[in-house]
């Protein structure tokens, strides 16, 4: 019971988050601007960030009665320009080819232009707005989904939301919208929500209606260890649309669309809490330590994202598989004849068969002793290889070799790991690729 | 200290108003309190506030049956004027006309079956609640059926609870007696709330799963 008290202590609530984070990052003018749908794509757009197209703008109901219906595509969302938590949202996938050409909702229901009459009245009248005062209707484009995410979304538009803070992404989750949200992304109108490991993107744990899930509702997909295409693209684009928007805390809305790639399509001045529930992770914790960093570039800002909360998704891999995930580069300790350890970087290259070391490396470590000879088909046609024997040690584990001796003085790597060497690992290649040429010199003199 | 609601009284102030006065900011209090640090909702300060004296004014029995009556009729009527595209106050009058309604034909029983406790109820109190109906269908149509009756059921559980509180005969007297200590002690609490940045009874909750996962650094 103490310790649950003691562990409560890192979850951010909402007395805190409105205490804490929301009244001192955010003045009253950058609120307004991000409760205002229009006023916030205005803004974006100024800075030439990527935002939704809008298809039309209804002020007043002077302007319904003589909207021009033949400029709708057949595939749109309707919006409030200051709707609270998604409400108002109506999302339009497609149109009957039949009289009197009905347009369906994300829900399968058709709608005529009465209808969306209608509920743009409601609109103008404030129905959805945050205070009941006359409102904005307007229609806006549908991103073309992902065919990743294609089969995981009933008719909606999915979308990540990404909390900043202080210019560095804290958490991330993917949403996306059910049957029962009608097409909405919302958690609270019945939206999944997927966390995601903001080292790589991949999708972590799921909840829906608050209680954790692990297959999509109605179908066998598995919700975790989807990657999130262009991820560092997306995480940067969270940070610019913060640093635009002067809010110092508040939760982005990104769609990514198939020919476009990422659009900010939101942004959220009281980002919610469920978040946390999402990637089974507490808040207060991330916020603390990000709270004062001086970032410099949103660059930085992903980086540092990256640094700090990534990774999670690497350890449940290493904990189901047994196995040491590594990247495309690892630094790798040589041992030679008398037990001493020589220090470089290696290759990881699971198309290679047998792991390949220099010559002028061999003679260094006194490594000359010749096991066998071995023929090899490569580029340059058949050639015989000397093949030598020692170990190595990778990622802390001692592995023993029968490695080709071959001239690689021309190469940026004296070493390359092959798959016979590679059976203890998982290799996975977007981790540390940007390795640059300057560390690894700096490293090969150490 | 109680000397100036003594007065008051002598000079004719009938004494249940001045103690209704004294007793806004504790119920306001208790309002805060169940927000700030165990978490229910309800429809913002008004809502409970003004059905916990309407209740005062009818009694818990009569009060939850009026008031069960305006919601189940005014959700009916919304469901049924939905289907004739009305604007918005138009539709709301619609709504209202039909609560007024059935407050009448509730009265008419009332009458018939001579139940003295409810034909002699303070009317205002009633039409206060009748207004609610607005709030409520709003709720409705803004975040759907689901979220309105959890919300409906948080209104209700703080009214009924501040009711309680209203009408314990110690708490009454000390009113009386201590007005402003009362008063003052209200504000340190309310101040003391607003600072308080814990969780909700609530949130631990509904984020037991995320508390569970958590690692704490230093355990032996």
């Amino acid at each position: 019971m103490l310790s649950f008290l003691k562990k409560s202590q890192h979850i951010l609530g909402i007395n805190a988050r409105n205490l804490n984070y929301l009244r001192p990052s955010n003045s009253l003018r950058a609120i307004r601007i991000a409760d205002n749908k229009l006023l916030t794509k205005k803004i974006l757009r100024k800075a030439s960030l990527p935002i939704l197209q809008n298809y039309g703008l209804i002020r007043q109901i002077k302007e319904l009665k003589g909207f021009d219906w033949t400029v709708l595509p057949p595939t749109f969302t309707l919006k409030p320009n200051r709707g609270l938590g998604g409400q108002g949202i109506v999302v339009v996938y497609g149109r009957k080819k039949k009289f009197p050409y009905p347009w369906i909702k994300a829900d399968g229901r058709l709608v005529d232009i009465k209808d969306l009459e209608n509920h743009i009245l409601n609109i103008l009248e404030g129905t959805f707005s945050l205070t009941s005062l006359p409102d904005i209707a307007f229609f806006e484009e549908r991103i073309k989904l992902l065919k990743l995410l294609k089969s995981y979304v009933y008719r909606g538009i999915p979308d990540i939301r990404i909390i900043v803070y202080n210019s560095v992404p804290v958490m991330a989750q993917l949403r996306l919208p059910t049957r029962e949200s009608s097409g909405q992304a919302n958690l609270h109108q019945g939206g999944i929500g997927v966390g995601i490991d903001l080292g790589t993107g991949i999708t972590t744990t799921a909840i829906h209606r608050g209680r954790l899930i692990e297959y999509a509702p109605d179908t066998r997909l598995l919700l975790k260890g989807l990657q999130i295409p262009e991820w560092k693209e997306i995480l940067k684009l969270a940070i610019q649309a913060q640093i635009v928007s002067r809010l110092n805390f508040l939760g982005v809305d990104i769609a990514i669309d198939r020919e476009k790639g990422p659009i900010i399509s939101e942004l959220n001045a009281r980002p919610g809490l469920s978040i946390q529930i999402a990637n089974l992770s507490p808040l207060a914790d991330r916020l603390k330590r990000i709270k004062g960093l001086k970032v410099k570039s949103p660059l930085k800002g992903v980086k540092i994202s990256q640094d700090l909360f990534g990774g999670e998704v690497e350890e449940i891999l290493e904990e189901v598989s047994g196995k040491k995930v590594i990247g495309i580069n690892e630094p790798i300790e040589i041992i030679d004849q008398q037990g001493n350890k020589y220090q470089t970087m290696a290759k990881i290259d699971t198309g290679a068969y047998r792991t390949a070391i220099c010559a002028s490396l061999t003679h260094q470590l006194g490594l000359n002793e010749t096991m066998k000879y071995k023929k090899v088909r490569g580029a340059l046609g058949l050639e015989e290889r000397p093949i030598i024997e020692f170990s190595f040690i990778l990622d802390k584990k001692l592995v023993s070799t029968e490695a080709f001796v071959a001239d690689r003085s021309q190469m940026k790597y004296d070493i390359i790991v092959g798959r016979k060497d590679l059976k203890q690992f998982l290799v996975d290649p977007s981790k540390n690729v940007l390795m640059s040429s300057r560390a690894l010199a700096k490293l090969k003199k150490s | 200290m109680s000397f100036i609601t003594q007065y008051m009284v002598n000079q004719g102030v009938p004494q249940e108003t001045v103690i209704l006065i004294l007793m806004l900011p504790i119920v306001a209090t208790i309002i805060a309190f169940g927000r700030q640090i165990i978490g229910v909702r309800g429809f913002g300060v008004y809502a409970p506030l003004i059905i916990t004296f309407a209740f005062l004014a009818t009694g818990l029995k009569y009060g939850l049956a009026i008031f069960i009556v305006i919601l189940l009729v005014g959700t009916l009527m919304r469901f049924l004027v939905r289907y004739i595209r009305l604007l918005y106050l138009p539709r709301m009058a619609i709504v209202l006309t039909a609560v007024a309604l059935a407050i009448l034909a509730i009265f008419l029983e009332g009458a018939y079956s001579g139940r003295k406790g409810l034909i002699s109820a303070s009317i205002f109190a009633i039409l206060i609640m009748i207004t609610l109906v607005e709030k409520f269908v709003a709720v409705q149509t803004e975040r759907g059926a689901r979220e309105a009756i959890i919300l409906t059921i948080e209104t209700l559980f703080l009214s009924v609870v501040c009711y309680w509180v209203v009408t314990s005969i110690w708490l009454r007297n000390l009113v009386f007696i201590y007005p402003f200590w009362i008063i003052f002690g209200a504000v340190i609490i309310n101040i003391l709330l607003g600072k308080w940045t814990g969780l909700r009874l609530s949130e631990y909750w509904r984020f037991r799963e995320v508390i569970k996962k958590i690692e704490l650094p230093q355990q032996k």
